[in-house]
């Protein structure tokens, strides 16, 4: 399946994959693309190896559309799919002769049959499935005639053909042609061949996926839903994202007509918890890791490396809790001090918890994680209440902390990068952003890693105050009971024999500080900075010190500490944001009872209630469409996506950019200009960290300058661009993009913020840095027009049926094209560059806005 | 059935009392029949305690067998027949102990069960009590069976002499204890009581033998209950706390006393008695075994209780008075029962620690009277297990949890009432150290309470201890601190003479003076500027009068033959940075006033002279300063706590008046229900 058999030329594959609306309409009436999207799951949900092996291939055979029969071919006829795969085939076979094809078509027959044979086997939920999936179903009719046009074959067809079996075929092109073909063979054949591309690549374009499906034909939703349910029966986290989506992006419509719309049945059914995988014996299949899998791990071994931890000594919750506490919203009745269920808990914890997971967790399976989002959201609603920051930020920590007993449980957050289990929430880390009138908040959350948060099972409760003990417990070790007592009481304190040693244990001694002297026993006496001062202490000669050193090391212990933010009731989170990743990391983990796992991680999340996430979403897929782009095009301009969960049309999470803090907040903070701050932070002009730091940031300032100009970002005050630790500039809030802007004031005019503190930064108007930047915005600008369809189909798409603001008006989409300047010369393009960079630097509007925001918001 | 008279159901009791012979021989329905009548209880009680021994002895079998089907009836279906039957057993245990005052408890076990039976009989009734208590069954039933135990705890004024106790250690109750302070609606009735039996059964025997209630508390780490059991503790404090802000905002008058007076007048019972209101040592005790024995409820400590979840938990948990602790709730209180209370937004977050120290501050207010002496003293012991504790000392220095304690501060004529609103928000150990600070310089008295010193002081050591471990630099106002100290050292000394007939000042000296060496010393680990170091040095040369009149005082007390030679003489040594300091700088000082002709130096120029002349000084580092003596109850503290217990019994007792178990109101409940 090599390009080179493929015969075409790059001149011929640049027109179909820039043009995809051109091309395809212009072979509406030829194309004979078989349709069969029932053949899809089929492969993936079958027991059979050799399918499931040919799963990640990249580019797969054909045999993914070739004839299959099981639960979805209810909905397309499968004669005519089954006739029209075998005719692509043919033509297949004819154009290139490719023997790879015949086994390929032979083997899903082999495999038709396993997926249906036992239907024993199945829940119940599985078997009332395909039913339910057949009354959303339109009848299929209109597929079957569309395909009666599909007769005659020109040029044109195979060539389209071609193009969808290379290689170069990617999703962005999939989606380009989902969207743009009227065909709706092109579109079932798409919506097919969905399934061959990697999960990750199709996730990216969930939201125009999904906001296809519910605002177009219902061809487009014929294509799409198959794959979507699919995805939905092997994951909880994609139901639970397409769930969110298609309310958010059927909020838009109206009232009476959302009710009836297929986004919301679909959304419907995927809460309803319907899609489960088909069996528990196929949902096995899939979690057996392949064969080239890293190290082979069993899903006992985090519950049995828990157990043999040392730091394992206080009473852990047995095993049974651990599966009750699946569910959030069960009352989690823990028998916690009875010890007769703990001490059974260990021999039998590795074998009995895997089918006591699989079938104690099926009913809830979106469950927990629903309810602790919803408590999230909760939080964020009660905190919009309060009057004061201080109050606020007390409120969300107690909050918090009740939240905290309900954890560990099956529950994630969405923005991280894998999986794992929430265990903890470190409350008191918690901050409240500054917003007005909404009460977007930032928490820290410990996870623990695992191989798959749907089927590890969910890691042992360790409580709080794990490292500590009592004080005087003198009766305990020798007490007996009298063992006539009822059986579901306390009856046997040999149990804690064991522990012996947590109760003796003194507490200042064991704290988890890196003292010097910690692991000596002998008293320390002595500060720990004058260690090395003493040698003997047993000596009874005197020692001396000098109050002169206390005084020193004193200064010196201050001076040494990283520049920190004064604490400030009003802008409670500018100091934990100022606090290096790094340490907090550090600092958490010593405070954690489940620090010392080796799968513990610290993630980070702001949770925002009541604001309207998609516009961020958008922005969030444009930046990272250009800085793939950017990266291919090898033009080293630096830009931050963040990534961005749309949970309804008015909430939602934030993934916090990591060791960053305002502008606003530098300059409050430090009062000093910008280019003090970076001399004060990273050194002098002629310091390696100074001249890296300035790099950095007059390549992120002329990434994001392009993403202003591009995007017409707006609202772009001191207090939503941020400044790392490295130098970079990060913008946030895309609230106003495209077509909108604050109050409509008419300022901000100019293509994109540039002061005069920037340009200082960069080293003045005359200096290098500067002419390197402006050459970064040319290169970023011609890397960019290269590849404008990838950026504009993101938005064109997310147009449909949307009432975004960005989206106000009718020539959104004409205007962005515009901002590309597809007909300039690199000249001509040099030449505007210039112009916008002159005119942003004289842009008095940038400074009245910047005043306006002083006046109004306070910010600087 | 409700209407029979009373006087038959008392000839009927009286039958049973004092009748030889079997009442059932005559009539076979006898008990049936007595269950169903209302119970006359001061009648059987009174009755029971004016018979003399002799007769007591003779119907014994009468006793015993009614005691017998008291614990039948509980088995019933019928309600009223359990109630009259929890109601009887109550009269009879008060009643048969009343009598035997003097007996040992193996006699009264007799007396009312008989020997042979006893293991039996009471098998039964806890294991009935308990299924009750966790049943599904009346709320005021589950009440009448804690007020019974509670009853049964407080027979006795020594809760270790009461043999009988020793049945409910054998047949554990503590599980029914945890499952209502588990449930939310159960802890808002009964929580109170709960808390209070599980208190007083974790003393029984404490220090003689294996106490299983210990034992159980000690393990418990269900976040729940420990929840549960932190709300009750917490309820009870707030309540105290606002009662007393009230009555304290009724004396000095004006508007809002009128007000207070029409909404809460029930809480002033003794309007003359400036400012008190009676402490609640129950509650108290209940607090310290908890934190005390189990690990986990330190955590609880620090849970911070959001307003909604106040709003949630049914209001009624608080007893309308701390005198009546086991009373009904008054109705006014239902007020604030309403669920759908709105949030107030000037409400403060609050945590059990936060309630406690302000409680605290009010209880040490005033340490005259032996109910409150007591009630600081524990007070200051539950701190010291707080500060020893690691956990503790985590959440109270955490940077992230700033809250404002408003701790309640005596009015004294040399200083104006700290305005309220401006107390920063704070690490919460910035309110320890203040309440620390405020007990220092307001107990300056000839009934000199040096034991509450003691523990105050090393409650300040312990937390510094902590910090220079852990390197935490608080910003904290150390100097009121260092100057409350040499104010007490200053007292010390002025009464040398009084105090020392009758306490060791030199101990309490050597702790102040060591306060000083750790900062003087340790400073660089935890003071939070260069700067502090310098005020530091200030302070001791600014005062340093009391410091040489202490030296004087200690050496030479040292130097003469007596008790107190040893004591003092460690002061001196531990003396030896402080004059070190003072006799490196004074002259310093001096020259630098004389050379600039300044006769009065300014804080700016001390604090110049000294930061300048650190270099030349040497200091002695001394052994041990950042060591302490761990809390242990025993043996130090038993007779403490045996007295506490005592007193808790005694209140306890009288509280759970028969009054209150003889309601109309309860009986109407199940008349209807039957």
């Amino acid at each position: 399946m090599g390009d080179t058999e493929l015969e075409l030329s790059p001149s011929q594959l640049e027109e179909l994959q820039k043009s995809p609306s051109a091309s395809s309409t212009s072979t509406t009436s030829s194309l004979s693309l078989p349709s069969s999207p029932s053949s899809g799951p089929r492969a993936f949900t079958s027991s059979s190896p050799s399918a499931s092996e040919s799963l990640p291939a990249s580019s797969p055979p054909l045999d993914v559309i070739s004839e299959g029969v099981n639960e979805l071919s209810l909905v397309i006829d499968t004669e005519v799919a089954k006739k029209a795969c075998q005719e692509v085939l043919q033509k297949v076979k004819l154009l290139k002769g490719d023997g790879e094809m015949t086994p390929a078509a032979v083997e899903p027959t082999l495999v038709n049959g396993t997926a249906h044979t036992d239907p024993s086997e199945r829940d119940s939920g599985g078997v009332g499935q395909p039913s339910k999936t057949n009354e959303d179903e339109p009848p299929p009719g209109t597929v079957k005639s569309a395909r009666r046009r599909q007769k005659n074959n020109s040029s044109k067809q195979s060539w389209l053909l071609r193009l969808f079996e290379s290689k170069l075929f990617d999703i962005s092109m999939a989606i380009s042609y989902l969207y743009n073909s009227k065909e709706p063979g092109v579109q079932a054949y798409i919506g097919n061949r969905l399934f061959s591309f990697r999960n990750e690549d199709v996730d990216f374009y969930l939201p125009q996926l999904l906001n296809m499906y519910i605002h177009m034909d219902e061809d487009v939703g014929d294509a799409i839903k198959p794959y979507v349910v699919h995805r939905c029966r092997q994951s909880i986290n994609f139901s639970l994202q397409c769930a969110w989506l298609l309310g958010a992006y059927s909020s838009d419509m109206h009232i009476s007509t959302q009710r009836h719309s297929r986004g919301t049945k679909l959304r419907k059914l995927i809460l309803s918890d319907e899609l489960k995988p088909a069996s528990q014996r196929i949902r096995r299949e899939v979690l057996q890791p392949p064969p080239p899998c890293p190290p082979p791990l069993h899903h006992g071994q985090g519950l049995s490396e828990h157990s043999l931890s040392p730091s394992k000594r206080t009473h852990q919750r047995s095993k049974s809790d651990a599966t009750v506490s699946i569910s959030l919203s069960s009352n989690l009745k823990r028998t916690a001090s009875n010890p007769k269920v703990e001490s059974s808990q260990d021999e039998d914890m590795s074998s009995s918890s895997d089918s006591l997971e699989l079938e104690a967790g099926t009913p809830v399976r979106l469950t927990p994680q629903r309810e602790f989002i919803k408590s999230l959201m909760g939080i964020g609603k009660r905190l919009a209440t309060l009057p004061t920051k201080e109050q606020k930020t007390q409120r969300l920590i107690s909050e918090l902390s009740l939240l905290n007993h309900k954890l560990p449980a099956r529950v994630w957050l969405p923005t991280a990068a894998f999986d794992h289990h929430v265990v903890r929430v470190p409350h008191t880390q918690a901050v409240v952003l500054n917003s007005k009138d909404k009460a977007p908040y930032l928490i820290y959350v410990e996870v623990l890693e695992c191989e798959n948060f749907e089927t590890s099972s969910v890691p042992v409760r360790i409580p709080e105050t794990r490292i500590r003990s009592t004080r005087s417990v003198e009766n305990l070790p020798d007490c007996g009971i009298t063992p006539d007592q009822r059986a579901s009481s306390f009856s046997t304190v040999p149990n804690y024999d064991n522990d012996d040693e947590a109760w003796s244990v003194d507490d200042i001694g064991e704290l988890q500080v890196e003292l010097p002297e910690i692991h000596t026993n002998s008293c320390d006496n002595i500060s720990q900075f004058s260690v090395d001062s003493i040698t003997s202490q047993e000596s009874k000669e005197p020692i001396f010190i000098a109050a002169g050193d206390i005084r020193r090391r004193l200064s010196e212990q201050l001076a040494h500490t990283p520049t920190t933010f004064k604490k400030d009731p009003e802008d409670p989170s500018a100091v934990a944001l100022k606090e290096p990743w790094q340490e907090k990391v550090r600092r958490i983990r010593e405070a954690s009872p489940y620090g010392h796992l080796p799968n513990w991680r610290l993630l980070s999340v702001i949770v925002k209630c009541g604001d309207d996430l998609r516009q961020e979403l958008l922005a969030f897929q444009v930046l990272k469409q250009l800085q793939a782009i950017w990266e291919q095009e090898r033009v080293p301009l630096w830009i931050k996506p963040y990534k961005i969960l749309v949970i309804s049309s008015d909430s939602g999470m934030i993934e916090p950019v990591v060791n960053a803090v305002s502008i606003h907040q530098v300059k409050k903070q430090s009062q000093l200009s910008l280019l003090d701050y970076f001399l004060q932070e990273h050194g002098n002009y002629t310091t390696e960290a100074f001249l890296t730091a300035q790099r950095n940031f007059v390549q992120s300032c002329a990434g994001y300058c392009l993403i202003c100009y591009l995007l017409q970002v707006k609202d772009r005050h001191n207090g939503n661009i941020l400044l790392d630790s490295e130098g970079h500039i990060i913008h946030i809030d895309f609230g106003f993009i495209l077509s909108s802007s604050p109050r409509n004031l008419g300022f901000e005019t100019s293509a994109f913020k540039l002061t005069n503190e920037f340009v200082d930064v960069m080293g003045g108007q005359d200096g290098d840095m500067f002419n390197y930047y402006k050459m970064l915005m040319l290169q970023g600008l011609i890397a960019a027009r290269k590849h404008m369809e990838k950026v504009i189909q993101i938005v064109e798409i997310m147009q449909q049926g949307s009432q975004l603001p960005c989206f106000h008006g009718s020539s959104t989409i004409r205007n962005l094209k515009e901002r590309f300047h597809m007909s300039l010369t690199e000249e001509q393009l040099q030449v505007l560059v210039e112009q916008m960079v002159d005119g942003s630097m004289r842009s008095i509007t940038t400074k009245l806005y910047d005043g306006f925001q002083y006046l109004t918001n306070g910010i600087m | 059935m409700m209407e029979a008279p009373s006087a038959y159901q008392d000839v009927m009791c009286s039958r049973v009392a004092i009748r030889k012979d079997d009442p059932a021989k005559t009539n076979p329905r006898f008990w049936d029949e007595l269950f169903l009548m209302k119970v006359n209880l001061e009648y059987l009680e009174a009755k029971l305690t004016s018979l003399d021994g002799d007769e007591v002895v003779m119907i014994k079998e009468n006793i015993n067998s009614l005691f017998h089907h008291c614990v039948q009836a509980l088995e019933e279906e019928h309600q009223i027949k359990v109630v009259n039957a929890l109601q009887t057993l109550c009269a009879l245990f008060r009643g048969v102990h009343q009598k035997n005052k003097s007996a040992t408890g193996f006699d009264i076990i007799n007396m009312l069960v008989g020997f042979d039976k006893a293991d039996l009989r009471m098998k039964d009734l806890m294991e009935s009590l308990d299924g009750l208590l966790c049943g599904d069954g009346s709320e005021s039933l589950k009440s009448l069976c804690l007020k019974l135990l509670l009853c049964l705890v407080t027979v006795t004024d020594n809760i270790s002499q009461n043999t009988i106790l020793e049945y409910v250690m054998i047949n554990s109750i503590f599980e029914a204890i945890l499952q209502i302070l588990s449930d939310v609606s159960s802890r808002g009735q009964h929580g109170y009581d709960a808390v209070v039996l599980l208190a007083l059964l974790v003393n029984y025997r404490k220090y003689e033998s294996v106490n299983p209630y210990i034992v159980k508390l000690s393990i418990v780490d269900d976040e729940s209950t420990l929840d549960g059991m932190g709300m009750v503790v917490h309820q009870a404090l707030t309540e105290y706390n606002r009662q007393y802000k009230d009555k304290e905002e009724e004396d000095h008058g004006g508007f809002f006393s009128t007000l207070t007076n029409m909404v809460g007048s029930m809480f002033i019972a003794d309007a003359e008695e400036k400012l008190s209101v009676q402490t609640n040592e129950a509650i108290l005790l209940a607090l310290y075994e908890a934190v005390h024995l189990n690990r986990n409820f330190i955590t609880v400590l620090a849970q911070s209780h959001p307003e909604i979840d106040m709003a949630a938990t049914p209001v009624s948990t608080l007893p309308a008075t701390p005198t009546t602790p086991l009373g009904t709730t008054p109705p006014s209180l239902d007020m604030l029962n309403n669920p759908e209370l709105p949030l107030d937004p000037n409400l403060q977050t609050s945590n059990l620690l936060i309630t406690f120290l302000k409680y605290s501050s009010i209880v040490m207010q005033d340490t005259k009277d032996e109910h409150r002496l007591n009630s600081a003293r524990l007070c200051l012991i539950i701190l010291t297990c707080i500060a020893e504790d690691q956990y503790a000392d985590a959440f109270l220095h955490d940077d992230n949890m700033n809250f404002r304690v408003n701790l309640h501060r005596m009015p004294m004529r040399h200083r104006k009432k700290a305005a309220a609103k401006n107390i920063p928000s704070r690490p919460l150990v910035c309110a320890v150290l203040d309440l620390m600070v405020e007990f220092i310089v307001t107990h300056m008295m000839k009934e000199f309470p040096m034991d509450l010193y003691m523990r105050c002081v090393q409650i300040i050591h312990k937390l510094i201890c902590y910090q220079k471990k852990c390197r935490v630099r608080l910003h904290y106002t150390w100097r009121e601190l260092w100057s409350a100290l040499i104010n007490l050292l200053k007292f010390l000394l002025s009464n040398e003479t009084t105090l020392l007939a009758k306490h060791n000042i030199f101990h309490l000296a050597l702790q102040v003076v060591n306060l000083f060496n750790m900062f003087i010393t340790y400073g660089d680990t935890f003071l939070p500027t260069p700067s502090s170091y310098d005020e530091l040095y200030y302070e001791i040369v600014r005062m340093h009068q009391v410091f040489d009149n202490l030296y004087c005082m200690v050496l030479r007390v040292s130097t003469n033959v007596g008790q107190w030679k040893e004591p003092a003489s460690k002061v001196t040594h531990a003396l030896v940075n402080v004059r070190a300091i003072i006799n490196h700088f004074n002259p310093k000082i001096e020259s630098y006033a004389a050379v600039n002709h300044i006769s009065q130096l300014s804080e700016d120029q001390v604090l110049e002279v000294v930061r300048s002349n650190y270099d030349t000084l040497t200091l002695k580092l001394q052994d041990g300063l950042d060591q302490f003596e761990r809390y242990s109850e025993q043996p130090k503290e038993t007779a403490f706590f045996k007295e506490l217990v005592r007193s808790i019994s005694l209140n306890v007792r009288k509280n759970v008046s028969l009054n209150t178990l003889s309601q109309d109101v309860l009986l109407k409940e199940f008349s209807s229900i039957s």
